[in-house]
């Protein structure tokens, strides 16, 4: 069982750079996925280590040992493909018996005829056959083992392409995008059978998406990156409630974090055209953006609150409903401060409508503080003995 | 084109039914003549099938069947070498990048400019010094260099259209590097190699100034040779000819007919980019 | 090396410490190189050795004693009338050949490109004269062309008049032999244009018909731009092979009579195999193969026009 290093790992198209600088540890075990938008270096990333790309710079080691320059079977890695790339030519069988067939082939069966039959034979080699059939069993493949995937739907297809990495008992899976090619619904089981797929087997996994909620729902451990770079390492559950930046905050969640861009005169937060409220908590040091989740605020009667605001998108999505709101300056009603609506997210359907006022407000442990030029997360301390902070 | 008028496109459909298909029906027909009518009385416009009898006694009397062996030795052996080389080339132009990469291409595309009878000289004289004259391998060899560059064209285009990650997935399988191409890449694309192989076995098949200038022992003769030693004289009957002929046409036809779209697309392609 | 595999690796082998980055750099060259070798070995040194034939005084009796004697062959074409025959004849075949078989294939191609019923069927025997083997070709149009009893003459002839020695005349010998041709090339152009005709895009044609354009219209601004490229890489095609054809013009006059039929091909294996003549011979190939390269070229260039106007 593999503990995967990354050290300093650089990869360069010719003169353009696409991963400056990335190292990173994974632990045996580990369900990692890679988030990113797309462009973002996370796919290249997964080649290079799957040893499909080669390594620009810097070391991949596999507990301690450097395999930049192994092939893809000797790092004994089993990949999954955003097409999943099926040999047309096989039937489902030949597909997942493939790569035993591969393990067990000698250099003399390049030889035409023997080929052909030494491949018949080794489908029927009794491991190999039991094997094949045990793996196709467990992914519910047996009633089309003789199709080929031509004449499969998306989600058949997508659990050959399982079937087929499964069947060598790898011990790091790499799998790239796998369900972007599925619809909703679909990707909705597919994501629940690919994360007990991994407990079941109990190896690595690692798993690039640009999709957060796959990422939320199957990941033991999350990078989410940017521009080939690293933007925060961490559960899910850190990374959603502790963004470590301001790109991660606006990437995961939907609808995102709301960032206000807000000025401090003492205990007094203000906006650009005159709201101006009195935060319930300790302020950081020097100007920072107040970023909060969308299910942190709460709505108060008009009036009540701290912040004043109008309600001019309503998405109801049955448990819940959305809320994209325009604050409300003391002044002049009908002013729109900011261009950026304000995400409220509540329970249920209380049935609001447009254009309804209300005020509202957070609680200051909900809010996160980013520095409002390098959109880093500022720690706010106070000074209480249990204060977190050194 | 439905501008023109419905007459007038029944009537163009015909004339050029009789043009295209008219020598082809008049090699049965004479096929299926006695020599009375063909000589003397006049052929008839029809096809007398009760003469089929005699025309069979009298094509027994040309060596058709060797030269038809021959003939059928040359095609396959042009044709296993053509795919085997083109294979290697397709593949390589297909998915690398290398020094010399548009060279080669362009190379390949100049052999199809060049006229087979420029290169029939050094070609004798190499043949005489490596024994091949008189071989039907010597004649297989100076094939090749004709058929191989459009089996290569063929094949390209084929791998061209498969995708790169089918590949990367046979090397994650474990696929050993050439294995990738013979157990992978070949079997996807074989309605290509099948058209290649086609077009490769034919160029054999009617090949005929190599086989006239290197072949002297008419033992060895291929069916173009065969076939073409009957132009000028009078011994064997103009109906057997005919029979010989069309008998010689059948396959190439046949086979030419079931791949004609695949060569369209081989021929676009390879050349265009050529 | 012993704990390794206890890692990602199942099984690893010995060589997986070899450098994977100079295998890499050789590996095309390992597909590249037999096919090139190949080549190299059975065209382009025959190809080169010709060349170089054409600089030397060289009898077909005895090849090996051959003498340099620089342009002197060359000397001896541009001096000669039967060179600038056979250009002649080379350029008046080719382009006729591409004219009459280009015309007529893609009448041809129009024609068929509407469903009627049988179309496969006349589309199957329109594609007859590029399936039948030159050999047999040649034997059936030589019957057909007899002029005691072939079946022109005897339609000529029922129609009261005089027959036509279709071959053996030196004003009808290229005609009949461009007939042949035409019957062979056009069902290869008439393959390729359909193909092309079936490609144009339907919602292109839609358009201009919602734009109120007539069917001429439709014609000129939407299928004849997309069919194009095709019509003249065809006629490339067409040009190319005419130069180099050999085997039908032989066959069906030896070059005669009186070498009205002999283009550039046809006179260059008779210098050689009748004259024993080597270095001429070779220098009649060279300004065949310089012809083709030079329509080549030309076609290449066009392309890369029409590509940079494009691109505009």
């Amino acid at each position: 069982m593999p503990q995967i290093t990354l050290g300093n790992i650089r990869k360069s198209f010719g003169s353009s750079t696409v991963i400056p600088d990335f190292s990173a540890q994974i632990e045996d075990g580990e369900f990692l996925v890679l988030l990113g938008p797309s462009g973002c270096g996370k796919s290249t990333l997964l080649r290079m280590i799957a040893g499909l790309s080669d390594i620009s710079g810097g070391d991949l080691r596999f507990d301690g040992t450097a395999v930049n320059e192994w092939t893809p079977s000797q790092r004994g890695v089993a990949f999954v493909f955003q097409s999943y790339a099926l040999y047309p030519h096989m039937t489902v069988r030949e597909n997942i018996a493939f790569p035993l067939i591969m393990d067990a082939f000698q250099k003399w069966y390049h030889i035409p005829v023997v080929n052909s039959v030494m491949r018949w034979k080794l489908m029927r080699r009794p491991d190999i056959a039991e094997r094949t059939d045990h793996i196709a069993r467990q992914l519910e493949l047996t009633p089309m083992m003789d199709r080929r995937p031509a004449n499969l739907s998306g989600g058949q297809r997508q659990r050959v392409a399982l079937a087929r990495s499964l069947v060598r008992d790898p011990s790091l899976y790499l799998l790239d995008e796998p369900l972007s090619n599925l619809d909703a619904k679909l990707r909705t089981q597919m994501r629940s059978e690919i994360s007990a797929l991994h407990k079941r087997v109990k190896k690595t996994f690692i798993y690039v998406t640009h999709d957060q909620v796959e990422a939320m729902t199957m990941a033991t451990k999350i990078i989410v990156m940017n521009k080939g770079e690293i933007q925060q390492i961490g559960t899910p559950d850190e990374i959603y409630a502790n963004p470590a930046n301001t790109f991660v905050a606006r990437f995961v969640g939907a609808p995102p974090m709301n960032l206000l861009n807000v000025r401090q005169h003492g205990t007094v937060l203000s906006l650009d055209g005159g709201a101006e409220w009195t935060h319930p908590g300790i302020l950081p040091t020097k100007q920072a953006s107040l970023g909060i989740r969308p299910e942190n605020l709460n709505l108060r009667p008009e009036g009540e609150g701290l912040i004043p605001i109008e309600v001019s998108l309503v998405e109801r999505l049955g448990a819940e409903t959305l809320l994209g709101c325009r604050m409300v300056s003391k002044a002049a009603s009908e002013t729109l401060l900011g261009e950026d609506l304000i995400f409220v997210r509540v329970q249920g359907n209380p049935q609001i409508e447009a254009s309804a006022r209300f005020g509202l407000s957070y609680a200051a442990d909900d809010v996160r503080w980013y520095d409002q030029t390098s959109g880093q997360a500022v720690t706010v301390c106070d000074n209480s003995p249990l204060s977190r902070c050194a | 084109m439905t501008m023109i008028p419905r007459l007038l496109h029944v009537a163009l459909v015909v004339v050029l039914v009789i043009f295209g298909g008219f020598p082809v029906y008049w090699m049965a027909s004479t096929a299926l003549s006695t020599n009375a009518e063909l000589y003397n009385t006049g052929q008839s416009a029809g096809l007398q099938l009760q003469n089929l009898p005699s025309l069979l006694s009298e094509l027994s009397k040309v060596p058709l069947l060797r030269w038809l062996t021959n003939t059928s030795i040359v095609a396959l052996g042009t044709t296993v070498l053509s795919l085997t080389l083109g294979a290697l080339a397709g593949y390589a132009l297909s998915r690398f990048r290398f020094r010399g990469k548009g060279i080669i291409g362009f190379l390949l595309f100049m052999t199809q400019v060049v006229p087979e009878a420029l290169i029939l000289v050094p070609l004798y004289a190499m043949f005489i010094s490596l024994g091949l004259l008189n071989s039907l391998w010597g004649l297989v060899l100076a094939n090749v260099g004709f058929s191989l560059p459009v089996a290569a064209f063929i094949i390209k285009g084929a791998i061209d259209a498969v995708p790169y990650e089918i590949e990367e997935a046979a090397a994650v399988d474990n696929c050993p590097r050439f294995g990738v191409l013979t157990m992978v890449i070949l079997p996807i694309i074989a309605p290509s190699l099948a058209a290649a192989a086609i077009i490769a076995f034919f160029a054999g098949w009617n090949e005929y100034l190599f086989a006239a200038t290197f072949l002297m022992d008419n033992t060895m003769w291929p069916a173009s040779v065969g076939l073409a030693s009957f132009i000028g004289q009078y011994e064997t009957p103009l109906s057997a000819v005919m029979g010989a002929a069309l008998i010689f046409s059948l396959p190439a036809v046949v086979f030419f007919l079931i791949i004609q779209r695949k060569i369209v697309a081989g021929i676009t392609s390879g050349a265009v980019k050529g | 090396m012993t704990d390794i595999s206890t890692g990602a690796a199942r099984s690893l082998p010995q060589r997986a410490r070899k450098s994977r980055f100079s295998a890499k750099a050789v590996l095309p060259y390992i597909f590249i190189l037999p096919p090139v070798m190949y080549l190299a070995v059975f065209m382009f040194w025959p190809l080169a050795r010709q060349i170089y034939l054409s600089f030397t005084k060289t009898r077909l009796i005895n090849p090996s004693r051959s003498q340099f004697i620089g342009l002197d062959n060359y000397d001896r074409l541009l001096a000669s009338p039967d060179f600038y025959s056979a250009l002649h004849i080379t350029v008046v075949y080719s382009v006729m050949a591409v004219v009459l078989g280009v015309a007529l294939g893609t009448i041809a191609a129009l024609a068929l490109n509407r469903p009627f019923p049988g179309r496969t069927i006349v589309r199957a025997v329109l594609l007859f004269g590029w399936a039948v083997p030159n050999v047999a070709a040649s034997l059936v149009w030589l019957w057909i062309f007899n002029e005691r009893s072939g079946v022109l003459n005897r339609i000529v002839t029922g129609l009261g008049l005089d027959s036509v020695p279709w071959l053996t005349t030196t004003h009808m010998a290229l005609p009949s032999v461009l007939l042949v041709t035409v019957w062979q090339v056009a069902p290869f152009v008439m393959l390729v244009m359909l193909a092309a005709l079936q490609s144009v895009p339907e919602e292109v044609r839609e358009a201009a018909r919602i734009d109120n354009a007539d069917k001429l219209n439709i014609f000129r601004a939407v299928t004849l731009p997309h069919v194009m490229p095709t019509l003249q890489l065809v006629s490339l095609l067409v040009a190319v092979w005419s130069i180099r054809r050999f085997d039908i013009i032989y066959l069906l006059t030896g070059g005669g009579p009186i070498g009205s039929t002999s283009t550039l091909i046809v006179k260059l294996r008779q210098t050689a195999f009748e004259n024993h003549d080597l270095g001429l011979a070779s220098a009649y190939g060279v300004i065949g193969l310089i012809l083709a390269l030079s329509v080549a070229t030309i076609h290449a260039l066009f392309n890369r026009h029409r590509a940079k106007r494009s691109m505009q």
